[in-house]
């Protein structure tokens, strides 16, 4: 018998990391151990709970997951390890942790879109916390070697430096026409950030609104989703715009109001959506173009 | 046998409560020391009688040294003068006053959820109203008189924080962060010193200031999201969001530092952290109040 190896295997069922299973929680992405997974009869996976205070490791240093209503990522960082994120989610810091701007590209694009123009980084030795302003879950995604993930805007809060940062352009659109009025919509925003893990395995933290659900899908299958409730997928997945509107009334023809936008996404590949989502608002004018949406009328 | 992963106890803070409960002189005296708020209760109980944290769990402290504020079950009783305030849900949760005859209790009035209809009202003299209303500050701080029944609740999911304050002790608040106070509790405000401390510290122009002078009071808070405390030992600082501050021992110092975050051509921006330096206690909500820092 080799002593060396542990006595059993356990995989976790958010992170797919294979451990002793003797700990309370796994230690990359802290989801509790020798907890069933709660799966829908739709096949929606709920982010499995944490134990308040679950601890994760990343390099030589940890995170601990600490709240349930609006949870804290309290990370202890190592001399050698540092983060980066957007300068609104800091909560706290030691004074000796040093905090500096990190460089981005596409500046003006990203000022336009509304998007963070500045990331921030920080270095160990030290601790530093962070959280968001909204009732929600903490995502820990473990991202394994070569790994790569699209997350929607604004919702990611901190990665670690191992994690490549990248963004590109949703191409989720439409417009809408009122006079010689053209405004253009874009229901995931202008762009989706994009992460990958260049050489070694990183980890990526999100924070989404509400509770949070994670699927599969099979090659070829689609679901739709509200856009907004949107969270993050993998880049196997394909997005599109979909329509939908009740046939022969004259608002539905011409108003937003009865019609449903969506978004279609194709497998294969995981995708997220939270509970808690801003509504599309209204805005009662006719449609005048759209980034090839399909179309159905029921 | 103690636990390793189990913080020290904490020592008693002056004049905090002893157990209510009359023991027998010849029985072994044990009483439950509540780790949140340091009042000795009697053995068996399962809530602290004074500020309602459960008295049957490890204090949840993390490795960086904050505690959470104790989670109160739902309908928690909390005891204080010849009143109770019972503590209900736990999203939102509401403070509901039994106050006892001659007890009263002060609060900024959109807080309140209902009342009796026989409760009495009155509204608490204030000095300094001209400075109150310029700087935002409620105009009118309402009381309620005992006998009767009246709720409280705020408008955001969070916590409710009960902070027992022991005589001789001083707590800044916030401003608006503040539930209900006991009427042994003195009410004053101060203003933040330092034009970089209003313009940045987000904490507007003015504290709340609530003193416990001859007897213990209580005092409520509602933190948005969760609550942490931390307490630092002299000299010892920490730099926090000036949006998540939510309320410090009078030792604490508060000084609003910038840091300059510059983006190539686009010029640059700064981050406002406030430095907490103790001697003291810090409190810190999770769901901040979010300052523009452009």
């Amino acid at each position: 018998m080799n002593l060396d190896q542990p006595s059993r295997t356990y995989t976790c069922s958010w992170c797919g990391l294979t451990s002793s299973g003797t700990d309370l929680s796994c230690s990359a992405c802290g989801a509790e151990v020798d907890v069933r997974a709660v799966v829908s009869r739709s096949g929606w996976t709920v982010l499995p709970g944490r134990r308040d205070m679950a601890k994760l490791q990343f390099g030589q240093s940890f995170c601990q997951i600490e709240g349930t209503y609006v949870p804290v990522a309290d990370m202890n960082l190592a001399a050698s390890d540092s983060v980066y994120f957007t300068h609104h989610v800091l909560l706290w810091k030691d004074p000796a942790v040093a905090v500096t701007s990190m460089g981005l590209k596409g500046a003006w694009k990203r000022m336009l879109a509304g998007m963070p123009l500045i990331m921030t980084q920080a270095a160990g030795p030290g601790h530093i916390a962070f959280s968001r302003d909204l009732p929600g879950e903490l995502i820990a995604l473990p991202l394994q070697h070569g790994q790569t993930i699209d997350v929607r805007e604004h919702l990611f809060m901190v990665a670690t430096n191992a994690v490549t940062y990248d963004w590109f352009a949703s191409n989720i659109w439409f417009s809408t026409k009122e006079g010689d009025e053209t405004e253009t919509h874009y229901p995931l925003g202008m762009f989706l950030d994009r992460f990958t893990a260049q050489g070694v395995p990183g980890l990526l933290l999100l924070h989404a609104g509400g509770n949070v659900f994670v699927r599969t899908l099979e090659a070829h299958q689609t679901i739709l989703v509200k856009p907004t409730a949107f969270l993050f997928k993998d880049t196997s997945v394909q997005m599109r715009l979909h329509i939908e509107k009740p046939a022969g009334t004259w608002r539905s023809w011409r108003s937003w109001g009865d019609r449903y936008f969506w978004l279609r996404l194709h497998g294969p590949g995981r995708v997220a959506v939270q509970s808690a989502f801003e509504p599309m608002e209204d805005n009662g004018r006719t449609l005048v173009d759209h980034s090839g949406a399909t179309h159905r009328q029921w | 046998m103690t636990d390793p992963h189990l913080p020290p106890p904490l020592p008693p803070m002056p004049g905090a409560p002893q157990a209510h409960r009359a023991v027998d002189p010849g029985a072994p005296l044990i009483r439950l020391q509540c780790q949140w708020c340091q009042s000795m209760n009697e053995p068996g109980a399962l809530a602290c009688r004074t500020c309602g944290a459960p008295l049957d769990v490890k204090d949840m402290v993390s490795d960086s040294g904050w505690r959470e504020a104790p989670r109160i079950k739902d309908m928690t009783e909390i005891h204080f003068g010849a009143s109770t305030c019972q503590v209900e849900g736990e999203i939102v949760p509401v403070a509901e006053i039994n106050l006892g005859q001659g007890d009263s209790v002060f609060f900024e009035h959109h807080v309140l959820l209902w009342k009796d209809d026989t409760t009495a009202m009155s509204v608490l003299p204030l000095t300094g109203g001209v400075k109150r209303a310029l700087a935002g500050m409620p105009f009118i701080i309402s009381v309620a008189h005992g006998p009767g029944r009246v709720a409280f609740s705020r408008d955001a999911t969070g916590e409710l924080v009960v902070l027992p304050l022991h005589p001789g002790q001083e707590l800044d608040v916030r401003e608006h962060a503040f539930l209900l106070c006991s009427h042994t509790v003195q009410y004053t405000f101060l203003r933040i010193k330092g034009l970089r401390n209003i313009l940045f510290g987000g904490n507007g122009m003015f504290m709340d200031r609530f003193i416990a002078s001859g007897t213990q009071g209580l005092l409520l808070l509602h933190g948005y999201g969760n609550v942490f405390e931390r307490t630092l030992r002299p000299g010892e600082s920490i730099q926090v969001e000036p949006g998540a501050f939510l309320y410090k021992d009078a030792s604490v110092t508060m000084d609003v530092e910038s840091i300059k975050l510059t983006s190539g051509l686009f010029g640059g921006t700064s981050m406002n952290l406030a430095r907490m330096t103790g001697p003291g206690r810090v409190g810190i909500q999770s769901m901040y109040v979010h300052h523009s820092t452009e």
